[in-house]
């Protein structure tokens, strides 16, 4: 008996991953809907965006490659819905330069979902080298910054950046950031000093970290991970990615909570084993 | 006296019909700041009770002030006027603006006449005073519609309205202006200064006495015995420094690296002396130049640069899944008897010191990337949290320069505690018993702009 | 020698250290410029350090496959990816849209880095499996956060125990806030005191010994 309970707390780490797959792919075969709860730091960037009158000015910083779009991909798609569907005029960027691609991709498909028009209703900046400097050259000259959009296009020629000269003109930006350069980089060199309003988005991994932000008003609101990106379709009405995925993700959690118990059950009775020999 | 304030008196017009003012309000930083810490608890202690002799008017238009914003690159301009009395929710203020005196106002802002007062003002009282609930405040600053040029004078006008009478200031003129220094930050200098003194201060007594007491630390106390391990089994030694770079300030995790490129110095000092292999991949191409020069360095230390190699330290990938993806490789191939892992991480942890786990390892390792910790505590054997990766150095060197730097640090970190314990509980008996001064005093611990 | 390998460096150390402190207390534009250009021409080192990454990572791959050490035929992977890559990529003219270099990065690149990315719920499950155990008080209470909160988290748990969501919540903005804090106040004084070390060359060993 002790033996085979020792085995099960050695159990190797295939099967582990064998039970994962499975959880994470029987809910995306067979979807199941849950009732998701809004949570307060979500909703904050949410009801900031409702305020925004039309025509206001938002930056977008996709700051992720490929290995955050899983997460993060669907927060950029419910923000620019939700933008777009207030006819506020969305600036993209990014401060990764693998990142330039998907994020692309999403200010294309949004676009073309909601009807907007490249260069009057938003634009796609591509790439900024230089991280904390990108920041700062955008904060003190938009068009020294960008030159030209990812297409190619003069800043100066494209009707929607006529007015813009600095990031003091944005009303909103939000960073959807897996690292470093993101949030941090665009409080510290871009809220501090120009004085916008900054939001942030941020895989599950590393939300922990951005709660302190959050009541010190250094972000003014959250989303984190998968989770955050399904609370805010939930807002907006909208069945995403992230609300799809929101079953598989319950499914992992409950076969990493019940292998938690399992292994803390025959961790118990080994040490009963172990105290009975003694 | 015509001086508006904003404008240096070389420059400023005469200007007929325009409201008499006054520069105090410009001079009062630099009067403060000169004076700074000798009035600190004396002006504090007055400042409740010397308000500005501005009477609230109830009968004449708004009497507005002008004035550059103190300690900005030049970019706005501050409005003042006190609040009137005939003022209700209906009412409303407009902001207008000109380039010139004579020349046509555009309106810039409008707002509710129970809005935008002094008090809602975030700058610190060494800065601005006294604050005042009884006027109003507003800052121009540039928007897509209108830009502020620096050192360009303009004019500016506030109408009030309630719908049954209009009335208009006197037009008042500022330009905004460069400023040398953010005098809000002069509390963050004072507190860099003294921390700063601190620790040359503790340096100098731990020169004279070395004998610093430090807490033991294990992760650093297992170097040995990791290293050891490896060379009994025959395997290498894997370090790594980390998904960071010298990116300078705005990097997070420069610090963390150049702390993990220290550590690495000594561990290959130890693995030189007994003869055991060392694997070191790199992210960054400039710390594995510097780690590099610091290897081979430390292996002559040891009197052994005979067995140095060259491709100790080898660059993988600037990306972080490729990164991960080849150093999980590598401990899956080589099984390193011991992983180090030092320096700044990502959503790379857990990939990296798990594969490690499977293979039997003994592993250490140091962050201060806060949100990466609970994954080295879960899988490591001995986790360096903080700023334990910083005091790496001085305490396996237990060089006494670098200790006493340490001692500076807790006596920072404990003077830190007792502000915070303080300022919790003077703030909270403030509110209570309704004495803003105290709230007012802890402004000096404030991050202010 | 030993003042360009040791004296000049410490001395460049001073003098930015020292200016670039006072830069973060001035506001004029001509110090936001100063920053800005200095961080360009760290782009521009950063640029060329590239170069030595490349220069170490075709080193050790070609060694490796001289010498035909075990895994050799990885290294030569390694060479054709960084070829059809580059090559793609100069044919493309780094464009993405309908290009062999969009081909390749949606369908390889994205595919591959999303993979890793998600072996993380993998090997959390494998650590948690193997780690979590209640061992001491500290480790129990550790324990019981993480099921807490991995319950509270998701839409299931929040289904199954109606409330658990603001517990979840609670402990995200209260206690995990509460150590983040404790442990950024210490990060950022060790940081500024490694920072002092650092420009007043008490700290040199990252120099190298002398």
């Amino acid at each position: 008996m002790t033996d085979f309970v020792l085995r099960l707390l050695r159990l190797d780490r295939r099967v582990i991953f064998l039970l994962i797959a499975v959880a994470t792919l029987l809910p995306l075969l067979y979807p199941v809907s849950l009732p998701i709860r809004v949570s307060p730091e979500v909703q904050r960037v949410y009801d900031y965006m409702e305020k925004l009158p039309a025509g206001s000015l938002m930056l977008l910083s996709m700051d992720f490659e490929p290995g955050g779009k899983p997460e993060l991909y669907p927060m950029a798609v419910a923000l620019l819905r939700h933008a777009f569907q207030k006819n506020i005029k969305v600036l993209g960027m990014t401060l990764w330069p693998a990142g330039a691609g998907i994020a692309e991709i999403a200010f294309t498909e949004v676009a073309r979902e909601k009807g907007k028009e490249k260069g009057v209703d938003y634009v796609f900046l591509g790439y900024a080298p230089g991280d904390a400097s990108a920041v700062i050259s955008m904060g003190q000259d938009f068009h020294a910054a960008f030159p030209a959009d990812y297409y190619g296009t003069k800043t100066a020629d494209i009707p929607l950046l006529q007015k813009v000269r600095s990031l003091r003109d944005m009303q909103y930006v939000m960073s959807l950031s897996v690292g470093f350069p993101g949030i941090d980089t665009w409080y510290v060199y871009g809220k501090e000093k120009y004085g916008f309003e900054l939001g942030g988005g941020c895989t599950a991994v590393s939300a922990p970290r951005f709660y302190p932000l959050l009541d010190t008003g250094q972000i003014n609101g959250l989303l984190g991970g998968l989770r955050g990106a399904a609370e805010y379709e939930v807002l907006l009405g909208v069945k995403g990615k992230a609300m799809a995925g929101m079953a598989a993700q319950s499914a992992t959690h409950f076969v990493i909570i019940f292998l938690i118990i399992v292994c803390n059950a025959l961790y118990f009775l080994t040490g009963q084993a172990r105290g009975r020999q003694r | 006296m015509s001086a508006f304030i904003g404008l240096s008196s070389g420059e400023t017009p005469a200007l007929p019909g325009t409201e008499t003012l006054m520069m105090r309000e410009l001079q009062l930083p630099r009067r403060h700041a000169g004076v700074f810490f000798a009035c600190l608890v004396w002006g504090l202690l007055l400042l409740p009770v010397v308000g500005r002799a501005q009477e609230t008017d109830a009968s004449s238009a708004p009497r507005l002030e002008a004035f550059d914003m103190p300690g900005d690159a030049g970019d706005s301009i501050g409005l003042r006027w006190p609040v009137l009395t005939t003022e209700s929710k209906t009412a409303v203020y407009r902001v207008s603006l000109s380039k010139e005196q004579t020349g046509a106002f555009t309106p810039i802002a409008e707002f509710a006449a129970t809005t935008h007062y002094e008090t809602d003002i975030s700058g610190p009282w060494w800065v601005w005073g006294a604050k005042r609930k009884d006027v109003h405040f507003f800052q121009v600053k540039s928007t897509s519609d209108f830009r502020l040029e620096r050192d360009t004078t303009y004019f500016f006008q506030v109408t009030f309205s309630d719908g049954t009478e209009s009335l208009k200031s006197a037009i008042v003129a500022a330009a905004p202006h460069a400023n040398l220094l953010n005098w809000a930050k002069l509390n963050n200098f004072g507190i860099l200064v003294a921390f700063g003194a601190t620790l040359l201060v503790s340096i100098r007594r731990a020169r004279v006495n070395p004998h610093i007491f430090l807490r033991r630390i294990p992760g650093l106390d297992a170097v040995e015995e990791a290293v050891g391990r490896a060379t009994e089994m025959g395997r290498p030694v894997l370090y790594l420094t980390g998904s960071g770079d010298f990116g300078g300030s705005s990097d997070p995790s420069s610090l963390a690296t150049i702390a993990a490129t220290v550590i690495l110095s000594d561990v290959a000092k130890r693995v030189a002396t007994y003869g055991a292999e060392l694997r070191v991949p790199h992210r960054a191409p400039i710390v594995m130049a510097v780690c590099q020069e610091m290897v081979r360095e430390a292996y002559f230390a040891a009197g052994r640069p005979d067995t140095y190699r060259e491709d100790t330290n080898f660059f993988i990938s600037g990306d972080q899944f490729a990164y991960t993806a080849a150093v999980d490789g590598l401990i899956l191939r080589e099984k390193p008897a011991a992983n180090f892992f030092m320096g700044y991480y990502y959503a790379e942890s857990l990939l990296l010191a798990e594969t490690g786990a499977t293979t039997g390892a003994i592993q250490i390792a140091g962050t201060d990337a806060e949100h990466q910790l609970p994954f080295f505590i879960t899988t490591c054997d001995y986790t360096l949290i903080g700023e334990e990766l910083y005091a790496a150095s001085a305490y396996l060197s237990r060089e006494p320069v670098l200790v006493g730097t340490l001692r500076g640090q807790d006596i920072g970190k404990g003077i830190l505690l007792c502000v915070m314990v303080i300022g919790t509980v003077a703030i909270t008996l403030g509110e209570i018993f309704s004495v803003p001064w105290v709230k007012t005093l802890f402004q000096l611990f404030n991050d202010v702009k | 020698m030993l003042f360009w390998k040791r004296t000049f460096p410490l001395l460049l150390t001073l003098l930015l250290g020292i200016t670039f402190t006072a830069q973060y207390y001035v506001p004029h534009p001509a110090s936001e410029s100063l920053l800005t250009e200095v961080s360009v021409w760290g782009q521009i080192i950063s640029g060329f350090a590239i170069l030595l990454g490349v220069g170490s990572l075709i080193r050790s791959h070609y060694v490796k496959i001289k010498r035909r050490e075990a895994g050799w035929g990885y290294s030569g992977v390694m060479f054709l990816s960084m070829l059809i890559m580059l090559g793609a990529g100069f044919w493309s003219g780094g464009k993405t849209e309908g290009t062999s270099f969009g081909w390749l990065y949606s369908y390889v690149f994205v595919a591959l880095q999303g993979t890793m990315f998600s072996l993380l719920a993998f090997f959390v499950a494998s650590a948690a499996y193997r780690a979590f155990r209640a061992r001491t008080p500290e480790a129990t209470v550790l324990l019981v956060a993480a099921i807490l909160v991995m319950w509270g988290r998701v839409p299931l748990g929040e289904h199954l125990i109606s409330g658990i969501g603001s517990v979840t919540e609670w402990i995200m903005n209260v206690p995990n806030t509460a150590a983040q804090r404790g442990i950024l106040i210490g990060v950022s004084l060790g940081g500024i005191a490694t920072s002092i070390k650092i420009i007043f060359g008490i700290e040199r060993s990252y120099l190298g010994k002398d």
